[in-house]
């Protein structure tokens, strides 16, 4: 099929005035929620998954699609104006970003990373555009052993490698695959854990997990420490249209290409997603800027053009892996299978073909929805700044209120609120203990698809287990787990000799 | 990165032993070291709770039923390997900490690093959402709604608390009828609200 004209039909779909304003809406709503310090994109998108339970599909994508990048882009802002970042994920942003705002150039470094994520944005969407449907056809002749060993990859690089510490990146993914288990098992039909529980027997909502460790237990985990005193907000000159100075473009354009250049590759593996291309964006940035290099640290607005493109890129990147094999690489697309799953949406290899309309629609959405953030968010930093302000007992207490009100919607039915609690604590203790809790979505997402890949497999072969390695695809695959962490270890070293500290492996921010 | 400029509350020194504020939860128990690993115990015992989980695991995977006409790989293998590798994670960890690598911490914008843990406000929180999940289906979901707000955020420290039940009440009854009303969630408005056409889908 021509792809070209599939995608100009769903420009036609989404250019429809209603749809025009659900996409407003998305960006809007996930801007505001993504700036809201505390509130990664992950999250972001697991507390606005009701919002579009009782939407029509299109509809859904669409919001859906606007949220994404929405998120995205909000977090940018709070780590560069909020005097008290510590988000692990946005650290590189906040590293210089923060440091140009200290110094009175909040402005300056707003503007790049928003004409950044923009540039970086529409290119990574016209790469996609052209990428997705290639990956889409060739995936197509995968086998089920492909699969299994795609999967292996995911976990590997999501679950240990790029975590500060590997086995708790272990502990919380095999946490993960055993809340996965639970329920009744697809090819036999046996229950397996539910403990007699009626309830479990449909296994646990991946919705409840995900609302439960990143929102209710990050409230939880805050109100143990939360830091008192007023919000230091460091403020913006007025004038938006004076933001960028000549020199902060000359500076700019060529590190928004390198970051989108780094980003979009990065994205598309599955290595851990938009954490580790903020950080090669910056390592290069840093390599590139020759006499300038003294001013990392201090406040280098390419430290910010780059990892902010990267960081949007990269987003991009993540949906091709997402679409064409189902495989989602991140916390963030984790949630966006099951999101798209709520929908009656299955992502995988078929997808492009039964659901090409929508598909196409999403990915014009995605255009639409990076204009309408540039559009959306030069102007109105000064309201996302009075977000930034807004009273932490009630910013988390409306977080708590916004997860419980997701899982309750999910069946009406009050005992998935108290799974969310119980979730919510076991989230509390593992951020407490410097768990990682994204592999544990992660795992519990992908662990009962890995499963049934790898019985497939087996059934095939009658039980043969070289059969899982003997296909080229698959064997390749094996090889790169050995070459990624090599590459990963190699990128730790990388990190202390930079100066920049460890990325912990709680991906749940990018 | 971590910015310590004009921090108004007087850190505490992290060598102090930590006397905890509050009953801590029964599983975590008080940490009686002082430092250097003062939260030692906790993350033993969350070491050992993976351990343990790990076990039970690979020991209840032996009684799932194995229909006959399963082929090669049937019902118990995975919960095997998940059991295993929850066993080896959690033995591993355990070592870890025995020998002093205590996990880093989570940062975040709203997290003080300085300060110790307050028990009592996690308790509260917990206790303030199971009253919520109790009260939806008694007083209807926009008032379990307002419960849970206007509780949360006095135990976050909003002042005064009218204040906060008053708009965990607005929001409540806003979200009943954007959602409840306008998306065609069916939330039950509970029997003060029964019969008021908008709050219905």
């Amino acid at each position: 099929m021509d792809n070209f004209s599939a995608l100009l039909e769903g420009f036609a779909t989404v250019l429809h005035p209603v749809y025009l304003l659900w996409a407003l809406f998305g960006v809007f709503i996930g801007t505001a929620v993504g700036v809201l310090p505390g509130i990664g994109p992950a999250m972001t998108i697991a507390l606005l998954l009701p919002l579009t339970y009782s939407l029509e599909p299109t509809a859904a994508i669409i919001v859906f699609a606007g949220i994404y990048y929405g998120g995205m882009y909000g977090g940018s802002t709070t780590s560069i104006l909020l005097n008290t970042p510590g988000e692990s994920a946005s650290i590189v942003t906040a590293l210089e970003g923060n440091r140009m705002a200290r110094a009175g150039r909040g402005a300056a470094a707003l503007a790049t990373a928003a004409i950044g994520s923009f540039v970086a944005g529409t290119i990574a969407t016209v790469a996609l555009t052209f990428v997705a449907p290639v990956v889409a056809g060739w995936a197509v002749q995968l086998g089920e052993p492909d699969y299994f060993a795609l999967m292996v990859v995911a976990f590997i690089t999501v679950g240990a490698l790029l975590g500060s510490s590997v086995p708790r990146g272990l502990a919380s993914l095999s946490l993960g695959l055993f809340l996965g288990l639970i329920g009744t098992d697809t090819l036999t039909g046996q229950q397996r854990f539910t403990f007699g529980v009626p309830n479990l027997a449909d296994g646990i909502d991946v919705v409840v997990v995900a609302v439960g460790l990143f929102a209710v237990g990050e409230a939880l985990y805050v109100g143990s420490r939360m830091r008192h005193g007023p919000i230091e907000v460091i403020p913006v000159e007025k004038g938006w249209r004076s933001w960028m100075k000549r020199d902060d473009w000359r500076r700019s354009w060529k590190p928004w290409l390198r970051g989108t250049a780094i980003g979009f590759p990065v994205g598309t593996i599955p290595a851990g997603g938009a954490d580790v291309a903020t950080f090669l964006s910056y390592a290069a940035e840093r390599r590139f800027a020759g006499k300038r290099r003294k001013q990392f640290g201090k406040g280098a607005i390419e430290g910010v053009a780059g990892p902010e493109a990267a960081n949007n890129a990269a987003a991009a990147g993540v949906l091709v892996p997402l679409l064409t094999l189902g495989l989602p690489t991140t916390a963030t697309a984790a949630i966006m299978v099951v999101a798209f799953q709520s929908y009656g949406i299955q992502p995988g290899p078929m997808l492009l073909r039964n659901e090409s309309a929508l598909v196409w629609a999403l990915v014009a959405s995605l255009y639409i929805g990076n204009l309408m953030l540039l559009v959306l968010n030069l102007p109105l930093v000064g309201m996302w700044v009075r977000v930034l302000s807004i009273p932490r007992h009630y910013l988390y207490a409306g977080i708590l209120l916004f997860g419980a009100l997701g899982s309750y919607a999910l069946n009406f039915s009050p005992v998935d609120v108290l799974l969310l609690l119980i979730v919510g604590l076991i989230g509390f203790f593992m951020r407490r203990y410097g768990y990682p809790v994204a592999p544990m979505v992660v795992g519990m997402i992908l662990g009962p698809m890995a499963e049934d890949r790898l019985r497939r497999s087996l059934a095939i072969s009658q039980g043969d287990l070289t059969y899982l390695v003997t296909s080229p695809f698959a064997a390749t695959a094996y090889v790169a787990i050995a070459v990624l962490l090599g590459v990963g270890i190699w990128l730790k070293r990388r990190e202390r000799a930079t100066g920049v500290a460890p990325i912990a492996g709680d991906g749940d921010d990018r | 990165m971590r910015s310590d400029s004009g921090a108004p509350e007087a850190p505490t020194t992290p060598g102090e032993p930590t006397a905890e504020a509050g009953p801590p939860p029964s599983d975590a128990p008080e940490p009686v070291v002082a430092e250097p690993p003062r939260r030692r115990w906790g993350e033993l015992v969350l070491a050992a709770a993976t351990a343990a989980l790990g076990v039970y695991v690979l020991m209840a995977a032996g009684s799932i039923t194995v229909p006959g006409s399963t082929n090669t790989l049937g019902p118990r293998a995975f919960p095997y390997l998940v059991g295993g590798m929850l066993l080896v994670a959690g033995v591993a960890l355990v070592v870890l900490v025995l020998s002093g690598r205590a996990g880093e911490e989570e940062g975040g914008e709203d997290v003080d690093p300085t300060q110790r843990s307050d028990w009592l406000t996690v308790v509260l929180l917990v206790v303030t959402l199971v009253v919520h999940v109790f009260a939806i289906n008694v007083v209807g979901w926009p008032f379990a709604a307002a419960i849970l707000f206007a509780g949360a955020a006095v135990v976050l420290g909003a002042r005064p608390w009218w204040r906060a039940a008053l708009v965990g009440l607005v929001l409540g009854l806003v979200i009943q009828v954007i959602f409840g009303g306008l998306l065609g969630l069916s939330l039950p408005p509970g029997p003060l609200l029964e019969g008021v056409p908008f709050l219905r889908g």
